[in-house]
């Protein structure tokens, strides 16, 4: 059985960083949301890398070494950011 | 979710009841304070305040500096070679039910860090060891402490399996702890709380070391399409 939650390989780093940017940091989060491709290339992802964030395509995303919690968070947050009536609140 | 959060308001008053000087709280970083920079096992914040933020909620804490240390210096010589850190972001799994069960007024706290997100996290084994040995630290000490763990019970945040916890898991986890039989958790192995979307209960096992065979009282337990929502309380003499 494979687990859930996995060792990040370091050739996977710069995406988890960019995944944990945009889950913890609101400037880049909004810097994210204004113009994704810059900011991504400026961060240090390939196109491809680059494609399956945009997509929030999970399955290539943990193929390419992110984290399954990250990837979680950084799409529920940018939902949350572009959609917000859509999330309850306590 | 309502009968979570009436869960949450009986142990606020037990809490005040209780009139603790002190909250350390057992939690496991969501990758929020501790990202991929550096990652312990298990760690303390040892600072004078500590804050987080998710959205539009903001908290802060004070922080009982003076327990803090101790317990990272105590720890250390009964060797568990704990990583401590002064500057944070509080993740949320300690200031969500911090928002709900901290007393009037408000007392310091002191963040207790279990890995539970990064493999390799610590064996249960270890967990509940470093909790049988916060007990003897926190009972030599002259406070009166609470100690609260934070986590789980099954979900799987991020996989393909979101919308099936395994609730026959919490509930037979649940009626071992109601017997009082929680030292069997430090049998566990990582792949078995993978496995059941529990990898969280590392928390509870810290504190299972430290309540030893104390009986629980679950006060609810509340599936909900993706996660076991359990509050549970362990009276000691």
């Amino acid at each position: 059985m494979s687990l859930h939650y996995t060792f990040p390989p370091a050739a996977g780093y710069p995406l988890n960083r960019c995944l944990y940017r945009i889950k913890s940091d609101d400037a880049f989060r909004e810097r994210y949301l204004a113009d994704p491709d810059t900011t991504l290339k400026e961060a240090g992802l390939d196109p491809e890398r680059i494609a399956a964030l945009r997509t929030l395509d999970r399955d290539r995303l943990l193929a390419l070494g992110a984290h399954a919690y990250l990837v979680f968070m950084a799409g529920l947050r940018l939902k949350m950011a572009t959609a917000p009536q859509t999330f309850e609140r306590f | 979710m309502l009968r979570v959060h009436d869960a949450y308001a009986g142990i606020k008053r037990g809490l005040a009841a209780a009139r603790p000087d002190i909250i350390c709280i057992i939690g496991g970083d969501h990758i929020e304070g501790f990202f991929l920079t550096s990652v312990p096992a298990l760690a303390v914040y040892v600072g004078s305040t500590v804050s987080g933020k998710f959205d539009r909620y903001r908290y802060t804490f004070d922080v009982h500096e003076p327990l803090a240390r101790a317990l990272l210096e105590q720890s250390i010589e009964r060797g568990f070679d704990l990583t401590y850190s002064q500057d944070l972001a509080l993740d949320y799994a300690f200031y969500v039910p911090l928002h709900f069960a901290m007393p009037e007024p408000r007392v310091p706290i002191v963040p207790l860090y279990v890995n539970v997100y990064l493999p390799p996290q610590p064996t249960p084994a270890r967990c509940y060891a470093w909790g049988e040995t916060l007990r003897a630290i926190l009972d030599a000490r002259p406070e009166r402490v609470a100690l609260l763990a934070s986590g789980g019970l099954s979900h799987f945040p991020g996989s393909d399996r979101y919308n099936s916890p395994d609730f026959d898991w919490d509930r037979q986890m649940l009626d071992r702890l109601i017997a009082g039989r929680g030292r069997e958790t430090a049998a566990l192995t990582g792949e078995e709380l993978d496995k059941a979307g529990n990898v969280e209960f590392r928390t509870w096992i810290t504190l299972l070391g430290a309540v030893g065979d104390a009986k629980a009282r679950v006060v609810c337990y509340e599936p909900s399409w993706h996660h076991g929502n359990a509050v549970v309380t362990w009276p000691i003499a």
